[in-house]
């Protein structure tokens, strides 16, 4: 009994040590009250003083998800989300004002150092002269307190600021491309999200202007019971380039929570968009309680020729993941990409993928997907590549692979491909295997512990995706995947 | 586990529709909006049909009807091959049958199954396969059916310990025509190959629909390949599931699809869901025109275009009959594709 005992105590111990992003910063909260009603838009929409247009389109959105039905499709289970149960609305009560360092609330700032928000953005947000060019808008439970950069991006004329913010000072911008992309009652998720969001990041890049820097966006879920509804909206103008980074880590806490973001990218003739996101959201204990819930839509509109979206996601936490970038390639020679990583471990559940929508000619789309399972978890992915008829010369290379670690975790693939023209090309290649013995007893020979023989063949697994990362995120990524595996071999 | 819909034609109710997902590209309710009435009676067939050069036994249901006016048949199959024949002629009206075949141990059987007919009709058939330890069967499904018909042909498959079992569904489309499998695969030793080919023109519908689930462990090969023109549409979903516990699964599938005009459609969806860790599972799909190159190529040794095509889309389909087994099930097949693909081009 003596040795069980020791074997629960370390596991627990495990536990604990486990999620390093489980901790909660004490920073008064402004709710909106539990429930959600006409009223609670109302409120968040006057919270924000909104132009009347903006409030009206929430409510109609609020409508509409009131006559939708939840999807029950995709390959995940979790207990049926009571939204009368949950905050739609928490803002930090002390205004930050975005241009002087002195002013962020110094937990914010401890928050920003426990999370070990990469130390450059850290030295940024203190203010030191040579940081690195990495402009953050850390999204701080649903409103964004800091901008940094700003003057510099404004020099090149992009725009970068929670879109709450856009609303007031871009308004024509924001009517003409908000909704565009994912229309109001695209999916349930999307129409909640539409009708409640709180904030989120806006971009806007000029006419043939490239972004001089990096934009970093940091979510994170902070309030006890907050579902975060995050709204990111995107423009490339002509010929213009932005790489976007979103990271993501959440506190630890015992009641599910519930996020259903919307990211809307509007590429423009000529223009390249390229999203990275690491996500290590809280998975929930090694039952699977206590995980973010993570619903997100997002999708990408190359509306003009030659417009170019690629798509590369680390998908590492939450308890159950929900989610299609995808690609709507309308612009004669657009393309689009999707390079995923999504590992799955104890209790969690990923169905995830992407949508290529071929419709004008000649476009190309590329995707490439790794997905690990481990522990008990399950893992599928699920993906559209069709053609229009008027898409002559579409061309789609797709090709999924999945690595399973463990005897009771699933590893599904569900790849839908509908032609309808006799000019394209798709082709789609999958395979599903485990470890190979071979290459773990050859590491392991040559003096690689079973955890690091682990970390080696799986990032040789995942490492056509990680090339496509920016190189700092890459680095993030890779260790990122090495922990979330710990413990799952031997 | 997975099991076809159960379909009454008499009762629309049944009827699966595009909101159910295994028929979402075949929507039947609305290719029958109302209850099907029986068609009449027919005078018995005359024996042979397209396996006529193939020396067999022979059960045929005309109009759903066997000769003693039974709906419902059962097969006990022998080492000699065995035609079973589907012969409808009626310009409206349905019909619903089914068959039990078992394939009693140690025994090597043939199946020669085919869908012959004229007229408007609905067809609807519900298969049962029983192989017995160490038996194995070679199924040839060959549906030639009018373009206005609605056909439905539907099986469940159970293997014992060591059992063989070979398909090949060569299908040319209806106004909806689909065949759908659901094979247990008990694994130990057992094998299974899946095969289909579709060739496709006017505005035909072909849904080629296969389920195998593992159990064990056990191999299953799958080639599916198709042609298609004019305003057709092909439907192929494959899905291979592999149950916890099945170690050691070695499955392969493949389809292959040819789409010859901008107004013809190709819907794929191969599926693998696995819940096991010591299995090796891969799928590949291609949708595509022929490739210019090799056009260009095979022009370029001097022979005409036409030709080249012809050469080409033979050397694509003929992997489907070559893995036949049976010598003159494999001829009558190779012949009967190679006649339908010269009339789609």
């Amino acid at each position: 009994m003596a040795a069980v005992q020791q074997t629960l105590d370390a596991v627990k111990a495990l536990e604990v040590d486990r999620y390093v992003h489980g901790f909660v910063t004490d920073i008064e909260t402004e709710f909106a009250a539990k429930g959600l009603d006409a009223d609670t838009v109302r409120f968040i929409s006057a919270k924000k003083a909104e132009p009347k247009w903006m409030l009206d389109w929430r409510l109609e959105a609020f409508a509409r998800w009131q006559a939708m039905e939840e999807p029950n499709w995709a390959k995940i289970g979790y207990p049926a989300i009571d939204y009368q149960n949950l905050y739609y609305y928490a803002a930090p009560k002390k205004k930050v004002l975005l241009d002087s360092l002195d002013q962020v609330d110094p937990e914010l700032l401890a928050t920003y150092a426990k999370l070990g928000i990469p130390l450059r953005e850290q030295e940024t947000l203190a203010g030191v002269k040579t940081a690195p060019r990495v402009a953050v808008d850390a999204v701080f439970d649903s409103v964004s307190v800091a901008t940094t950069f700003k003057a510099e991006l404004a020099k090149a004329g992009v725009l970068f600021m929670p879109i709450s913010e856009a609303l007031h000072e871009h308004p024509e911008l924001v009517r003409k491309y908000l909704g565009s992309v994912v229309p109001v009652s695209d999916n349930y998720f999307a129409c909640l999200n539409a009708a409640v969001f709180s904030d989120g990041s806006f971009v806007y890049i000029p006419p043939g202007v490239r972004c001089p820097m990096e934009l970093s966006t940091y979510f994170r879920i902070n309030a006890e019971n907050t579902g975060q509804f995050e709204r990111t909206l995107i423009i490339a103008d002509r010929g213009s380039y932005v790489s976007y980074l979103e990271g993501c880590t959440a506190p630890m806490r015992d009641e599910n929570q519930l996020h259903a973001a919307v990211v809307e990218l509007v590429a423009l003739e000529d223009s390249e968009i390229k999203y990275s996101t690491v996500q290590n959201w809280y998975p929930g204990d090694a039952e699977g309680r206590g995980g973010i819930y993570n619903f997100v839509t997002k999708r990408a509109d190359c509306r003009e020729a030659r417009a170019k979206v690629s798509w590369t996601q680390v998908e590492t936490g939450s308890a159950v993941t929900w989610k299609y970038p995808s690609c709507i390639l309308r612009g004669d020679n657009s393309s689009g990409e999707f390079y995923s990583i999504a590992v799955t471990n104890g209790r969690q559940q990923a169905d995830t993928g992407t949508k290529m929508i071929h419709l004008g000619k000649n476009t190309r789309s590329r995707i490439i997907s790794k997905g690990i399972s481990a522990g008990r978890s399950s893992n599928t992915y699920r993906g559209l590549v069709s053609s229009h008829r008027n898409a002559k010369g579409a061309r789609n290379f797709t090709q999924c692979d999945s690595l399973l670690i463990g005897k009771e975790c699933g590893a599904h693939t569900v790849p839908y491909v509908e032609a309808k023209n006799a000019h394209s090309v798709f082709e789609h290649e999958a395979t599903t295997t485990r470890l190979s013995d071979d290459q773990l007893f050859y590491c392991q020979s040559r003096g690689l512990s079973t955890e690091e023989s682990v970390a080696l063949l799986v990032n040789g697994f995942v490492r056509d995706v990680l090339q496509e990362l920016p190189m700092e995120f890459a680095v993030e990524a890779q260790k990122l995947v090495a922990v979330s595996l710990e413990g799952s071999v031997g | 586990m997975s099991a076809p819909f159960r379909i009454d034609l008499r009762d629309v109710s049944t009827f699966p529709t595009r909101r159910d997902e295994a028929w979402r590209r075949s929507d039947l309710r609305r290719a029958l909006p109302n209850p099907v009435e029986p068609a009449p009676d027919l005078a018995r067939p005359s024996e042979g049909g397209p396996f006529a050069a193939v020396r067999a036994e022979e059960t045929t249901f005309a109009n759903g009807r066997l000769p003693d006016g039974g709906v419902f048949a059962r097969l006990r199959l022998t080492d000699a091959p065995h035609r079973l024949r589907f012969v409808t002629s009626a310009e409206q009206g349905g019909w619903q049958a089914g068959v039990d075949v078992v394939v009693p141990a140690g025994v090597a059987a043939t199946l020669l199954e085919t869908y012959e007919g004229q007229g408007g009709y609905v067809g609807s058939v519900l298969l049962s396969f029983s192989l017995e330890a160490g038996a194995s069967l070679e199924r040839i499904v060959l549906m030639d059916e009018p373009s206005e018909a609605v056909s439905i042909s539907a099986s469940t498959v159970a293997l014992g310990a060591s059992a063989r079992f070979a398909q090949t569904v060569v299908a040319t489309g209806a106004r909806l025509q689909r065949h759908e499998t659901h094979l247990m695969h008990p694994g130990e030793a057992v094998t299974v190959r899946m095969d289909g080919l579709y060739l496709l023109s006017e505005a035909r519908h072909a849904d080629l629909t296969t389920v195998v689930v593992h159990e064990g462990g056990g191999g299953t090969s799958q080639v599916c390949k198709g042609v298609v023109t004019d305003r057709a549409r092909a439907v192929f979903q494959g899905q291979i599931v592999v149950k916890p516990g099945a170690d050691g699964t070695d499955a392969r599938m493949r389809h292959d699809a040819l789409l010859l005009s901008d107004t013809a459609e190709v819907d794929a969806k191969p599926e693998l869901e696995i819940y096991a860790d010591d299995v090796s599972c891969a799928h590949g799909n291609t949708v595509g025109a022929l490739d210019d190159e090799a056009l260009f190529y095979i022009a370029s040794r001097g022979v005409p275009e036409a030709q080249a095509r012809a050469l080409l889309m033979q050397g694509f389909i003929g992997e489907v009959a070559e893995r036949i087994a049976h010598e003159g099930a494999r001829e009558v097949l190779a012949a009967f594709a190679a006649k339908r693909l010269e009339a789609l081009t």
